[in-house]
């Protein structure tokens, strides 16, 4: 406040007195109060509209059918909609997500080698998820399986994923099979009839 | 020590360089403050006391300026959820009202301004021929204000083609069917036909990218609402503002 605005709206003392005083700075308070909130009220609005409540992105859970429409091994049927491996082994059934702990690629499953290969930078996984090779430094994520209460069909949600920390092992980087077969991630189910550990040694 | 700090801050090399002139605490200064900054220069040096009276101007042709930024704004803020393809912009438009928090409010803000932005610049140009502030020295920046009415009129019908809705589609449909009468230059004007202009190489094709209004003639209107017009309407404002600056204010002394 300059002295020259003071003394034009005086009275003859040239001093405000105190009632008038303490008005004025009411004002100036609730004023600068009222920009203020204001200022605060948009600023929350449009960080607000920055974030839509709705999402046009591809799905994350799948339902994927029974257990037994899936046969023991890798089972590559969702990996181009929903990038993850269904594998069913002995004792049960899981999925993996088909990407590549280094970078992110997509590994591909080679059958014959029983081992997933990341085409870009030579990554090798075995058909549990451990690191059997290349620069990984963590074995394949497995997603949440639950089946779903009307119909019993296998549920899959690719963003709950199971992350367990590998121990450094002469064969690669490791996690225990018991480690990573537990609730929600793992299915338990009993074998197809006619299959026998003497033949699928690495589902057993 | 609210002074003190103030003293400090005056001080500085880099309030000095963004300013061009001391703390304004001489007449000088003061007199600086309007001299040398771009938002405040608007107004000559030398104002007409009657050409500042409210109302001897309205101040129509400022509101309308408000009104250009606002649009500016809140089209800026529409744009984020925008997409100029024929399967999703009337989604978008629809998410924005429905969905986004505060898309509504941006929407009709952008619509009620445009609406207000053609009104006031009538408003504006009735208020300049009734005064007679056409008049020689200040005939050219009349002249630059009808190219800014028209750039006004082609936004606002550019952006009424983007919500993607019947409305949108048949007023542009209308519009442009229009055009295709142009003489020489349009299928169905005279001497179109007798000079070789068919559907496919007159002016309606040209504006829509194609014979019927479609996903080229809507992203065309979006790049010639969001970027091209906005633009040009720019660069006139800005000699339309030097102009008012340079030629001064009309009416009586």
């Amino acid at each position: 406040m300059s002295s020259v605005a003071d003394q034009s709206q005086n009275n003859n003392s040239g001093v405000l007195g105190p009632t008038e005083q303490s008005r004025r700075k009411f004002m100036l308070a609730a004023g600068w109060g009222v920009v203020g909130a204001t200022l605060a009220g948009s600023t929350f609005a449009a960080y607000k509209y920055l974030f839509p409540p709705i999402l046009y992105e591809p799905p994350t859970v799948f339902k994927i059918g029974h257990v037994t429409e899936y046969g023991l091994g890798v089972d590559e049927r969702w990996k181009l909609k929903g990038r993850f491996w269904v594998v069913r082994n002995m004792r049960g059934i899981y999925n993996m997500i088909s990407i590549c702990r280094h970078l992110g690629c997509t590994p591909n499953w080679f059958p014959d080698q029983k081992r997933f290969r990341c085409p870009c930078h030579g990554s090798i996984y075995d058909v549990h998820g451990n690191v059997r090779g290349g620069p990984a430094p963590r074995t394949l994520w497995r997603g949440q399986i639950t089946k779903d209460p009307v119909d019993g069909a296998l549920v899959v949600n690719t963003v709950i994923r199971l992350d367990p920390n590998p121990a450094q092992t002469p064969q690669g980087l490791w996690v225990k099979e018991k480690v990573k077969e537990v609730n929600p991630f793992w299915i338990e189910h009993v074998p197809p009839s006619g299959a026998s550990c003497s033949s699928n040694r690495l589902l057993c | 020590m609210l002074e003190k700090m103030k003293e400090k801050v005056v001080q500085t090399q880099l309030f000095k360089s963004v300013f061009r002139h001391g703390y304004p605490d001489n007449e000088l200064n003061q007199a600086y403050v309007v001299f040398s900054n771009i938002f405040l220069h608007i107004h000559p040096v030398k104002v007409r006391r009657t050409a500042l009276r409210m109302r001897y101007t309205f101040c129509l042709g400022g509101i309308t300026l408000f009104l250009f930024i606002m649009l500016a704004v809140t089209g800026i803020w529409l744009m984020f959820y925008y997409t100029p393809y024929t399967g999703l912009a009337y989604k978008n438009i629809k998410d924005i009202q429905f969905v986004i928090f505060g898309g509504n409010l941006m929407r009709d803000l952008h619509r009620f301004a445009a609406h207000g932005m053609v009104l006031f610049v009538w408003l504006h140009m009735t208020r300049v021929f009734l005064t007679g502030a056409y008049k020689a020295p200040r005939e050219f920046n009349w002249v630059v204000g009808v190219v800014l009415l028209v750039n006004t009129l082609i936004l606002s019908w550019t952006g009424y083609l983007l919500p993607w809705d019947q409305l949108a589609y048949w007023a542009v449909t209308v519009g442009t069917k229009m055009a295709s009468y142009t003489p020489f230059i349009g299928q169905n004007g005279p001497w179109g036909a007798q000079l070789g202009v068919n559907p496919t190489n007159d002016l309606m094709f040209m504006m829509i990218g194609g014979t019927v209004v479609g996903q080229n003639a809507l992203i065309r209107f979006y790049v010639l609402h969001c970027v091209v017009l906005p633009l040009v309407v720019t660069v006139f404002l800005a000699v339309h503002f030097w102009r008012i600056r340079k030629d001064g204010f009309s009416g009586p002394l």
